[in-house]
């Protein structure tokens, strides 16, 4: 198991010398990255399989936790550490063929992304939390047209402002409680931080780290970045690194505050994201801009279902982020050649047909069309939210029903666009897409049409996932031992 | 920016720092792990500077991750800085004063970054605070001679090479059958200067790293910087 | 809650108000470099929290010299916190401080609501699309062309 600490530290290797090497060694140099990458998966999945699903966790440096920093090996941290090397795999930027900076920025990100999963304390999260953004700041800078350029600075110091409210959440817990480990918190949470100040700290980070997950408040970076940055890495921040975010919300939510304010927190944020997200997307006129704000609405529904109490909220918010890492990288992979205006689209459905379907699947499974993974997931969602006692539970199921009739709208409205009679002539300057520019949309639809087949192993392994997350005395005991003394 | 959300924004934030304030018990915050570490790092990695055992012992990933951040933030710099064929305005030398003393200073300056790294794990300081020295110390010689070319080259080789041997050191003790970053060589006698084993070798490295970084991060910003 | 105004209560109180101070230059300053200083500020305040977390009133540097025992000594692992937290927020002000030399160079202003605009701009003019959530209406709607307009009307 302590391999498992390959998949930091080989991609942060490779980028260390990547910018030196690639100078001299050519196409070694240019190889290296997705090489280490397709290792890192290799290493994931072998101890997935050795770990038969139960949970352990590593000692870095060897230090027993609570004293020195452990990852947390569930099945959770592992299916998002693959997902991370995967997904880098398949959306590697054009750039980094060219520029062994741009690879080195890849690794970088990916390697600080696996260690977001696994981390198992809250400082150390914040620092791989810190140097994901570095690294996207880099990967969104590398147009270094004059938007892109501006939009990264304004993405640079709403993540700054997020960097101090995260960072001042967790010495206002540390004051409190005197340790950064996530199972000793845990074990110390109950009388240290369920109060006033336990709740501060939560919303602090919450912020904090909620500018990664686009949350309400500090989202407003979202459209014009994705607007200016390279597509695969909008898909690479959009599918995986806001959803490692939220997962790293909800892990500390679980362990950490168990308070019911902190749920209906969630909740009011995330139905501010679901109703100002798709009704920007509905104003929008152009692709990129609009899956940016469409992204900002789905990452709401992730927060609304995680919102939900127990097991079912985590079930529920699982299922709708993994539905959304698929769908979302896969759009913004075809909007590298539809970039750009509505108007100057019309009609090229009909020079790339593949391209068009492919957007009508993963439109559908968005809007939740039976029976595709996003119909069950939007579902769960609703069905928990009503399920509760409650009327600002129902009030967002009625948010998610109203935004939804607005996705269904700009969703039809741009596909039916694609297929305009008569207007081909106008969509010729519009490149046709080719059989590279669809290889990971189709390896992206592929996975959702297998899931849609196999919807019920896949959402019986979602549940265990949820089982795990949810548990609070496992964590505690593979972490810190049963019975063991702490200081 | 300050349309809507910024006075929401604001009231909010406003109210969280009052019910921070208003909720502090006075007194000093609960020592748990702290007092742990300090009982047993002497032991267990054997260096006096305890914070030290806490940097590359107890905390070693973080400060992995944090040298990444720098050189993350080094690379970016030059990405966004760099201009092909850019050209340099001419910029009057300093004066004798200036130059003859930063060639004095120099040699001191790497005395003093490399007694502090290399004492790190004894007395207060270590390879972040050393490498600012070393760094320091190589930008003296662009602000006496402001035309001087960097070797960008040269800085790239020495932090890739002294950041992969970081990692390399984590490395072996994992290959060992022991834990990523776990320290190497036995602990000595804590207080000698040959003690704590690979700790102070990952210092050197990692003031190495520091200096490197920062000086091409400071050269990157001049260099462009000057320009407009 | 008792008010007493002890030292670690003014060092707390202090280090909220520099992130208060920061957060707020941040949000309501319009030229860019006054932000990036802001943001310096800011994070000066979260690490003074932190270092404030680990502090006892008289104690001793976690450095183990004769005749200091280990429960003198103040709490090293805000210390190393700290050291890490310092140097990602040079990290980052450093990139802000590059990317604000570029912006500047490519918008002529330091202004961020200028900026903003002439950005906006010009992700609308490379997307094709007049700016779609500009609170002014562009009053030649016409004159970039009928067609368009009334598609979008349609849809």
């Amino acid at each position: 198991m302590n391999l498992i600490a390959l998949v930091v530290a080989l991609p942060l290797l490779g980028a260390f010398l990547l910018p030196v090497g690639a100078r001299s060694v050519g196409w070694v140099g240019r190889l290296l990255g997705p090489a280490l990458l397709l290792l890192t998966s290799l290493v994931v999945i072998v101890l997935w399989r050795d770990s038969g699903g139960v949970p352990s966790h590593i000692e870095l440096g060897g230090f027993q936790p609570p004293l020195g920093i452990t990852f947390y090996l569930d099945q959770l941290a592992l299916v998002f550490a693959l997902a991370t090397s995967l997904l880098a795999l398949l959306l590697w930027p054009h750039a980094a063929w060219r520029d062994a900076r741009v690879a080195a920025l890849m690794l970088l990100m990916v390697s600080a992304a696996s260690g977001m999963a696994l981390s198992g304390d809250l400082f150390n999260l914040y620092v791989f939390y810190e140097l994901v953004s570095v690294a996207s700041f880099g990967l969104v800078a590398a147009p270094k047209t004059g938007a892109a350029l501006a939009a990264t600075l304004r993405y640079v110091i709403i993540s700054g402002m997020g960097t101090v409210m995260a960072l001042t959440g967790i010495a206002l817990i540390y004051t409190q409680t005197g340790t950064l480990n996530l199972a000793h918190l845990t074990l110390l949470s109950a009388t240290t931080l369920d109060n006033t100040l336990g709740l501060t700290a939560f919303v602090l980070i919450l912020l904090g780290i909620g500018v990664k997950a686009e949350l309400f408040p500090v989202n407003i970076w979202v459209p014009e970045v994705y607007a200016t940055a390279s597509q695969r890495v909008s898909a690479l921040l959009a599918g995986l690194i806001s959803k490692l975010a939220i997962i790293v919300i909800i892990r500390l939510l679980v362990l950490l505050f168990p308070q019911p304010e902190a749920l209906t927190l969630l909740l009011v944020i995330g139905a501010l994201g679901v109703l100002l997200g798709e009704l920007a997307a509905w104003h929008a006129k152009d692709f990129e801009r609009m899956l940016a704000f469409s992204s900002i609405g789905q990452l709401g529904l992730v927060l609304m279902a995680f919102s939900i109490p127990g097991q079912a909220g985590l079930f529920a918010g699982l299922a709708v982020a993994m539905h959304h890492l698929i769908v979302k990288p896969a759009l913004f992979v075809l909007a590298e050649r539809w970039s750009g205006g509505f108007a100057g689209l019309a009609g090229a459905g009909w020079k790339s047909p593949w391209a068009a379907g492919l957007f009508i699947l993963f439109a559908l499974s968005l809007i939740g069309v039976p029976p595709l993974p996003g119909f069950w997931a939007k579902l769960m969602t609703l069905l928990g939210l009503l399920g509760q006692d409650n009327w600002i539970y129902w009030t967002g199921a009625g948010i998610i029903l109203l935004a939804t009739v607005f996705e269904a709208n700009y969703l039809f409205r741009f596909g039916l666009g694609l297929f305009k009679a008569g207007s081909e002539s106008r969509s010729a300057k519009v490149p046709v897409h080719d059989a590279g520019s669809l290889g990971p949309s189709l390896i992206l639809g592929a996975v959702l049409l297998i899931a849609t087949v196999m919807i019920t192993p896949v959402g019986n392994w979602l549940a265990g996932v949820a089982d795990q997350l949810a548990d609070r005395e496992l964590y505690v005991t593979t972490v810190l031992g049963a019975g063991r003394e702490l200081p | 920016m300050r349309n809507l959300t910024s006075p929401l924004f604001a009231a909010g934030l406003a109210f969280f720092l009052l019910v921070v304030v208003a909720e502090f018990e006075p007194g000093a915050a609960p020592m748990v792990v702290g007092q742990a570490i300090l009982q047993e790092a002497p032991e267990t990695t054997g260096t006096a500077n305890i914070v030290t055992a806490v940097v590359l012992g107890y905390r070693g990933i973080d400060t992995l991750g944090e040298i990444a951040i720098l050189f993350t933030a080094s690379l970016v710099a030059g990405l966004v800085l760099e201009r092909r064929g850019g050209k340099r305005q001419a910029q009057a030398p300093a004066g004798n004063v200036l130059r003859i003393s930063t060639q004095l200073l120099f040699p001191l300056m790497l005395v003093i970054g490399f007694y502090i790294i290399l004492h790190g794990h004894l007395t207060p300081g270590g390879g972040f605070q050393g490498g600012v020295i070393l760094a320091a110390a190589f930008f003296l010689p662009l602000l006496a001679r402001p035309g001087i070319q960097v070797r960008h080259f040269g800085l790239a080789v020495t932090e890739g090479l002294a950041g992969s041997a970081f990692i390399v050191i984590g490395l072996i003790a994992l290959f060992q059958g022991g834990a990523f970053l776990q320290p190497l060589f036995g602990t000595g006698s804590p207080g000698q200067l040959l003690s704590a084993g690979s700790l102070p070798i990952l210092y050197l490295v990692l003031g190495l790293k520091v200096g490197a970084e920062l000086a091409g991060l400071l050269a990157h910003l001049v260099y462009e910087g000057s320009e407009t | 809650m008792s008010m007493v105004f002890d030292l670690q209560w003014i060092l707390y109180t202090g280090a909220i108000g520099l992130i208060a101070i920061g957060l707020v230059g941040i949000i309501w300053s319009r030229h860019l470099f006054r932000i990036i200083l802001s943001l310096a500020i800011a994070e000066a305040g979260a690490n003074l929290m932190l270092v404030i977390a680990g502090y006892r009133l008289h104690g001793h540097a976690p450095i183990m010299v004769a005749g200091v025992w280990p429960e003198q000594m103040v709490d090293p692992v805000p210390q190393a916190m700290v050291l890490t937290a310092i140097v990602i927020g040079v990290g980052i002000q450093a990139l802000a401080l590059s990317l604000a030399i570029r912006v500047k160079e490519a918008y002529h202003s330091l202004d961020i609501d200028e900026i903003r605009a002439a950005m906006q701009a010009d992700i609308d003019a490379q997307a094709g699309v007049t700016g779609d959530l500009s609170q002014e209406e562009p009053s030649g709607r016409e004159v970039i062309g009928p067609t368009v307009a009334a598609e979008e009307g349609r849809s």
